[in-house]
């Protein structure tokens, strides 16, 4: 508890000092904030959350047709939820690619380290690269989301793979391929159905160009995670 | 060279113009304390005695954190070393591309330490950098005795033995990391502070089971 009296008292202090070099120096202020986004607390206010948050959030992934989304982190968009989420997943595809292909029989077998800078770059790309891409379009096209909500939004939808990765441990193909397609269906049903409140005010093409970005890009991340880390394995 | 200044020891190369330390002006206890010119044992032995050290604190992991007062004076060494051996163990074991192993290993060891810090920092935890990295990085040595145990008993060990051993080490590794760590995280944000190091451990534990 004494942490939490000090941070407090800190950050008063803190904007106190900040309030009065505003005054002081106008001139310095674009100086700072060129590179104000490669200190530590320029991302502060978006790490926000409880747990209770992060769980709350998790859980509105897996109903992707309730547009709640975007009520639930109006305001408080994290950034623990896009980054963890997905250093989550690097560790279970490593953990339960190997473990699929353990075979007590053979002798000379070790593990395959290539998935981890493999689903590294993969999910870091998609989870990072796309909502950056997605949000310079959307506001080309004049749509108001803000750029931390859509990194929030697409790190959130990364979460339907959590079990999905769980459940790759099977070897049965066709059981592969359905969950495959259940997560493609469910996290592009849930980034369309939330994207659609504020995508409705375009005009239909431009609506299209948003969405055919995000099913391609959910596409070519189901299909590596197929194709890749979960290929047939031969007994 | 003017007389008045007493430039302390090492320094002397680095201040802004080029001086020299004048070893004839200076006084005998100078001299003694001068650890540029110890012999070579005596550093290696000093940073040995204060790695052995830390690592008796990791071995009997202590809850209460006044205990640890000692640890503030952070050192690499030990995690460096702990890191080689367990890159080395894993990546020897391995039949095929054992340098990516090497590798990876060695940058998930420091990349992960430093993401965690910045982590707990992030969610507004009273964590000094450099402190914190040398803490999960002692605290990779019970994985270590896992990695070499494993590869010394290879053949005799079966796939549950293994699982076993390793949860073991896991568990020693978070619970002994845990308590340091968890008293300089934020309160309220304790579980989402505290869960990257669980996940930390895991991955590096997971790899001694595939050996």
């Amino acid at each position: 508890m004494d942490f939490g009296i000090q941070n407090q008292t800190d950050e008063q202090q803190q904007a106190n000092k900040e309030s009065s070099n505003q005054n002081v120096n106008e001139g310095n202020k674009k100086q700072s904030g060129c590179c104000a986004f490669l200190t530590v607390e320029f991302y502060t206010p978006y790490f926000n959350v409880t747990e209770n948050d992060v769980i709350q959030r998790i859980q509105g992934t897996f109903l992707p047709l309730k547009p709640d989304f975007l009520n639930l982190i109006r305001g408080n968009p994290d950034l623990w939820g896009p980054i963890w989420i997905n250093a989550t997943l690097i560790f279970m595809i490593t953990a339960i690619a190997n473990l699929r292909q353990i075979d007590e029989e053979k002798e000379n077998q070790s593990f395959v380290i290539s998935y981890v800078p493999q689903a590294t770059a993969l999910l870091y790309i998609i989870a990072f690269g796309t909502p950056i891409v997605l949000a310079a379009v959307m506001k080309f096209l004049g749509v108001d989301l803000s750029f931390f909500q859509t990194i929030c939004l697409y790190g959130y939808s990364m979460s339907t793979l959590l079990p999905i990765t769980i459940l790759c441990y099977f070897q049965n193909e066709l059981f592969l391929w359905l969950i495959i397609v259940y997560g493609f269906a469910n996290s592009s049903l849930f980034l369309i159905v939330n994207l659609k409140e504020e995508l409705d005010k375009l005009q239909i093409q431009k609506k299209y160009i948003i969405i055919g970005i995000v099913v391609t890009m959910q596409l070519s991340l189901y299909l590596f995670y197929k194709l890749v880390f979960f290929s047939y394995v031969t007994e | 060279m003017t007389d008045n200044q007493q430039v302390p020891f090492g320094s002397g190369m680095f201040q802004g113009q080029a001086k020299f330390v004048d070893y004839a002006h200076m006084n005998q206890q100078e001299v003694q304390v001068n650890t540029l010119d110890e012999p070579v044992m005596d550093t290696l032995l000093r940073d040995i005695n204060m790695i052995l050290y830390k690592l008796s604190y990791v071995i009997i992991p202590r809850m209460k954190e006044t205990q640890g007062r000692k640890l503030r004076n952070w050192d690499l060494w030990g995690p460096l070393l702990l890191s080689l051996l367990l890159a080395m163990t894993l990546g020897i074991n391995s039949n095929q591309s054992s340098d990516t192993i090497f590798g990876t290993i060695f940058i998930i060891m420091w990349g992960g330490s430093a993401v965690i810090t910045v982590n707990a920092k992030l969610l507004g935890g009273q964590v000094s950098f450099f402190q914190s990295v040398c803490v999960l990085g002692y605290c990779v040595f019970p994985i270590n005795v896992a990695a070499v145990l494993i590869t010394f008993l290879q053949s005799y060990l079966g796939f549950f033995l293994r699982l076993i051993i390793v949860g073991a080490a896991f568990l020693w590794s978070t619970f002994s990391s845990l308590s340091f760590m968890s008293s300089m995280m934020n309160e309220e944000k304790k579980v989402i502070s505290v869960y990257p190091i669980f996940l930390f451990y895991m991955f590096l534990s997971w790899f001694c089971i595939f050996i």
